[in-house]
C-alpha cells in the first residue's frame, strides 16, 4: 500500500510495534485487540486508520452486512459493561476503545463519509488536492441567492411572486438532476478507485490515476455540499 | 451558541453588500468557497491610484460568515494594497468575537481578501 508516501509508512511501523506489547504483561501481542497470554483488552491506537480498525482494505465500496457483523463483534467485544468488575486501565481501554469504534462505524457505513474520511487518509500525498474554486457554479448560486431574496420580499400574491416561484422551481429541478449526476460520477470514482487499490500496483501510471481520482473526488464532493446547500434553500423557501 | 452582538449587527445591517461589473476599470474579485459547511463568498475591490476607494460582497452561507466578509469590506475602504495585504482572519476573529467553530469562517474571509487582491494585480500587470 502506497510504498512511495515514507513518513506514512514508518508511522505505520512505529504503530505496529507499540501495539505489539501488551501493556499488561510485556508479552508480544499476536491477537487484534487482545493479548493471547493474559487475555487482556488493548487500546486501539488512536493513529489506527478505520479501516484497519475494521480489518478493511481501503476500497470505497464496502460489505455493509460485514461491517455491521464486524462492529457488533468488535462492539461486544469492548462494551463498558463487561469491564465494571475489570482494573480501573481496562475500564479506560474499555471505553476508549468503544468510543473509537462507533466513531469508525459511522464513518464506514456511510458512503460520502467514507470518501471523505479516505480523502483525509491519503491527503497528505496529494498536496494539490485543494483545486481552484468552481467560479461559475458560485456565480450561479450568488445569482440564485439573490432570486431567492427577492422572492422572500414579494408580495406571495402577487403575478411577479409567481413568475419567480416558477422560476425557481425549475432552477430546483435542474440542481437535483446535477446532484443525481454528480452521485453517478462518484460511483464511477469509487469503481475506479477499488480497482486501481486491488491491482496493487506502484507504476508512475498508477500513481498519477491515483491522484487524479483523489482531486476528481475532491471536486465532486465538495461542490455537491454547494449544491446541497442552495438546494436546501430552495426547497426550504418555496415550499 | 449565541453570535456576538457584532455579528448580529453586521448580519441585520451588512454593509456594502452587493457588486461591481468584473470587468470594471479597477475591480477585482475574489470568488472563494468552504467545501467543508457550503459556504460561499464573493469580495470586490474597487482600486484607484493603488488605494481601495470601495468594496463590495456577496456571502451565501451562516452568520459568521456573512459579519466576516461585511467587516472585511469596511475594513478595506480606503485602504492601500499594501495595507490591505495584511488583514489577518485573527484580526476578524478578535473583532467579532468568533468562537472557535467559526474561525473558519474568518480564514474565508481572509482567503477573498487575498483572491480579489491577486485578480487586481492580475488584471493591472496584463494591461
Amino acid at each position: 500500500m502506497d510504498g512511495h508516501t515514507h513518513h506514512h509508512t514508518s508511522d505505520r511501523r512505529e504503530l505496529q510495534m507499540a501495539r505489539s506489547m501488551c501493556w499488561h504483561c510485556q508479552s508480544e501481542v499476536s491477537g487484534e485487540y487482545f493479548c493471547d497470554r493474559c487475555v487482556k483488552v488493548q487500546p486501539v491506537s488512536k493513529e489506527l486508520d478505520y479501516f484497519t480498525c475494521f480489518g478493511f482494505p481501503r476500497r470505497l465500496s464496502i460489505d455493509q452486512q460485514k461491517l455491521e457483523t464486524k462492529f457488533y463483534e468488535l462492539s461486544r467485544a469492548f462494551h463498558p459493561d463487561f469491564y465494571q468488575n475489570k482494573s480501573d486501565a481496562e475500564q479506560t481501554i474499555s471505553l476508549g476503545n468503544s468510543a473509537m469504534l462507533n466513531t469508525a462505524y459511522r464513518t464506514l457505513r456511510d458512503p460520502i463519509q467514507r470518501a471523505e474520511y479516505l480523502l483525509d487518509l491519503e491527503a497528505g500525498s496529494v498536496k494539490d488536492i485543494r483545486t481552484t474554486p468552481p467560479a461559475d457554479l458560485f456565480e450561479e448560486i450568488l445569482e440564485l441567492q439573490d432570486t431567492l431574496d427577492e422572492f422572500r420580499a414579494s408580495d406571495r400574491t402577487s403575478d411577479a411572486a409567481a413568475a419567480l416561484r416558477s422560476q425557481l422551481q425549475s432552477e430546483r429541478t435542474a440542481l437535483e438532476g446535477r446532484q443525481r449526476d454528480m452521485e453517478t460520477q462518484l460511483q464511477q470514482l469509487f469503481g475506479r478507485w477499488d480497482g486501481l487499490q486491488d491491482r496493487g500496483e506502484a507504476t508512475d501510471q498508477a500513481r498519477a490515476e491515483r491522484d487524479r481520482i483523489l482531486k476528481d473526488m475532491r471536486d465532486i464532493l465538495s461542490n455537491r455540499t454547494y449544491v446541497k446547500n442552495i438546494v436546501n434553500d430552495l426547497v426550504a423557501t418555496i415550499a | 451558541m449565541a453570535y456576538s452582538d457584532k455579528v448580529v449587527d453586521h448580519f441585520n445591517n451588512p454593509r456594502n453588500m452587493g457588486s461591481f461589473k468584473k470587468d470594471e476599470e479597477g475591480v477585482g474579485t475574489g470568488m472563494v468557497g468552504a467545501p467543508e459547511c457550503g459556504d460561499v463568498m464573493k469580495l470586490q475591490i474597487k482600486v484607484q491610484n493603488d488605494t481601495i476607494v470601495d468594496a463590495k460582497f456577496k456571502t451565501f452561507g451562516c452568520g459568521s460568515a456573512i459579519a466576516s466578509s461585511s467587516l472585511a469590506t469596511e475594513w478595506l475602504k480606503g485602504k492601500t494594497i499594501e495595507e490591505a495585504q495584511k488583514i489577518k482572519n485573527t484580526d476578524i476573529v478578535q473583532e467579532l468575537n468568533l468562537p472557535p467553530v467559526k474561525i473558519h469562517c474568518s480564514v474565508l474571509a481572509e482567503d477573498a481578501i487575498k483572491a480579489a487582491l491577486a485578480d487586481y494585480q492580475k488584471k493591472a500587470d496584463t494591461k
